[in-house]
């Protein structure tokens, strides 16, 4: 069959009622949970998937709604770093430097049409290179045996170091944190039991979903209850202006390219939406050398170019995760933990044996973005209003959701317990400087990371030269050097 | 540069004793060449040549919240584990009050109000949760025979 084939099968899947309609609620909500302040996609993400999984959605369409969510958020994010100048996440840092002064200006109204064609745009063309390259990728990774594996988790776990964060070391701490409680509960080779410590509970291996419920929302109301101050946020006022056709033909090729740049960064292994606006908007302003005085003032062009490569990075970060199984993004990685707890294991052979799975997710994104546009041309007043709720109402919704979620998954306390344990620890990483993200990532590719090492070994009968054997495992080495030494050269390169 | 000196070193002791652990575990048969010792242990020692490269160097960290600050969070997590201990046997429309006025409460509210939208709140979630979405929510002891 081919990609129309697939398509294809991917709409009918996305236009059945239930579907259509949580494409249209994930995005509803995660435009709501992107723009209010603090609560990024990622935090959205993991506070929805617990419910998602209780409610007993089928696993295509619980990812259609959570995906929603994801890139709805992303879409969201916008509307607070504009008028407020308080980025929703790190995606969204990026927009305040040129979406904030506009607002000031009383240009709000023309720097949110402008940033919601734009992300528009960048998740549009984002999508369409998704379904040009997914086949493709997936055919190669078919070639993929356990040394490939091997190698390509160690290449994600590299990019992430080099490029997140300040200290690489610290997000390798994260990495093997989360490598470590992927290794708790009864080892599938032998059937010991490993770091339960007689716990029964632990014995099935630490839950997803309470690691990433404590770690990203327990640690977030902590960090809600410290940052929290009297004093509210201003708002800027929308204001009447609105974006004109010559605005769009302005940004057109500045667009087009932090599409591109988006992507690629996105399908990078561990790299997500924050260092995608950053090298988009760098571009840019190298781009427009001679021509650039006004970036930081409200140049349309400054805010065209994050807003479109950060919802670009969003899809390109579901390739790996879908083709792979090797999630592009913090986020992706909520999504992939998702996958695996309806038993369905992303990667090649996804494609071919599950279209519904992976077509429809495909083809319930270009509804979504669609849906978004809408939402966010005429609707916009309607989230900006949603932007004054005060966090004494919301802060009290997000601790009962996580509570509600996480207890409705096995119907026992120790899971709330554990989740406040792993809330405090995430906070104290979270103030130390370490970001959640690796974490997470290292406990979705443990089991597997482990699984390949074995397997590999088993084969070569514990000969570790297996792990160099074929073009492959070579041009995967090589590109995990380039990961390491790559960033090092730049900064040399720069002076 | 002190937080990150103490945490370094409290990952050095955890991966010695993850490798202790580790390197312990019984094995009674074992059919591949690498077994269930050897990817924790090799783990524990990347986590501890990062911990001891974390005590030669670490960030400067200044994170003094004043006293005001660390009493809030400290309530706030009294009040989450309180609600994870009340949970069942409270049940949810009790609990999510009393936690959720707490926390609308620690997050500037008037009490009077805080009460209000937290009972609110938990009565309008528990018909959503329980009846609409057919999730398991406890009912609790008092309330157990509704």
């Amino acid at each position: 069959m081919d990609v129309l084939q697939y398509l294809s099968i991917g709409f009918s899947v996305a236009f059945t009622p239930l579907n259509l309609g949580l494409v249209l609620a994930g995005c509803f909500f995660g435009t709501l949970i992107g723009s209010l302040p603090g609560i990024g996609p990622i935090n959205g993400v993991a506070i929805l998937l617990p419910l998602a999984y209780s409610i007993g959605l089928p696993p295509e369409s619980a990812l259609i709604l959570l995906a929603g969510v994801y890139y709805g958020a992303e879409y969201g994010g916008r509307i607070s770093s504009i008028l407020l100048n308080v980025p929703g996440d790190a995606g969204a840092i990026m927009t305040t430097l040129d979406g904030y002064p506009m607002a000031k200006r009383g240009e709000g109204g023309r720097a949110l049409a402008l940033s919601a064609v734009s992300s528009f745009f960048g998740s549009m063309g984002a999508l369409l290179l998704m379904v040009i390259f997914a086949p493709l990728l997936s055919r190669l990774a078919i070639e993929f045996g356990p040394s490939e594996y091997v190698w390509l988790m160690i290449f994600a776990f590299t990019c992430l170091a080099t490029m997140v964060g300040k200290r690489p070391i610290k997000t390798i701490v994260g990495v093997v944190i989360g490598l470590l409680l992927a290794t708790v509960g009864i080892d599938s080779g032998t059937g010991i039991l490993r770091f339960t410590m007689g716990i029964p509970n632990l014995f099935d291996g630490v839950d997803f979903l309470v690691v990433v419920i404590g770690m990203f929302a327990i640690s977030e109301v902590l960090i809600l209850l410290e940052s929290w101050a009297r004093n509210d946020l201003k708002m800027t006022p929308v204001g009447k202006s609105f974006i004109t056709l010559s605005d769009m033909l302005a940004v057109k090729w500045v667009v087009l390219r932090s599409t591109l740049s988006g992507f690629l960064i996105g399908v990078l292994p561990g790299t997500g939406a924050s260092i995608a606006s950053a090298v988009a908007y760098g571009t840019e302003k190298r781009f427009a050398e001679g021509n650039n005085e006004h970036f930081g003032e409200g140049d349309i062009r400054g805010l065209a170019a994050p807003e479109a490569a950060n919802n670009a990075s969003a899809a390109g970060s579901m390739l790996p995760m879908l083709t792979l199984g090797i999630p592009g993004s913090g986020t992706t990685a909520i999504l992939l933990g998702a996958l695996l707890m309806f038993n369905i294991t992303p990667g090649p052979l996804l494609f071919e044996q599950q279209p519904q799975i992976a077509w429809g997710l495909i083809a319930s994104m270009f509804i979504g973005n669609i849906a978004l546009l809408i939402m966010n041309l005429p609707l916009i007043g309607l989230f900006v209003r949603l932007l004054s709720i005060k966090q004494s109402y919301l802060v009290p919704i997000i601790v009962m959701l996580t509570f509600v979620g996480i207890y409705s998954i096995h119907g026992d306390t120790f899971d709330l317990f554990f989740m406040i344990v792993l809330g405090i620890f995430a906070f104290i990483l979270r103030k130390l400087g370490f970001s959640l993200a690796p974490v997470i990532l290292g406990l979705v590719l443990g089991e597997v990371l482990e699984e390949n090492l074995r397997r590999a070994l088993s084969i070569s009968g514990g000969d570790w030269s297996i792990l160099l054997n074929g073009t492959m495992t070579y041009i995967l080495a090589f590109a995990t050097v380039a990961a390491l030494v790559a960033p090092k050269l730049i900064k040399k390169f720069k002076k | 540069m002190l937080y990150d000196r103490i945490f370094a070193g409290a990952l050095l002791v955890l991966s010695g004793l993850i490798a202790w652990t580790a390197y312990h575990f019984d094995v009674p048969f074992q059919y591949e060449p690498l077994g269930p010792k050897a990817f924790p242990i090799i783990l524990s020692a990347v986590l501890a040549i990062c911990s001891v490269r974390l005590i030669v160097k670490p960030d400067a960290n200044a994170w003094l919240p004043n006293k005001e600050i660390l009493i809030k969070i400290v309530c706030g997590l009294v009040v989450m584990v309180a609600y994870a201990l009340l949970f069942e046997e409270a049940g949810f429309i009790l609990a999510t009050t009393i936690v959720g006025s707490i926390f609308s409460w620690l997050f500037g509210e008037k009490p009077l109000k805080a009460f209000l939208y937290a009972l609110a709140l938990s009565l309008v979630s528990y018909f959503l949760l329980a009846d609409l979405m057919e999730l398991n929510v406890p009912t609790g002891l008092l309330f157990g025979d509704l």
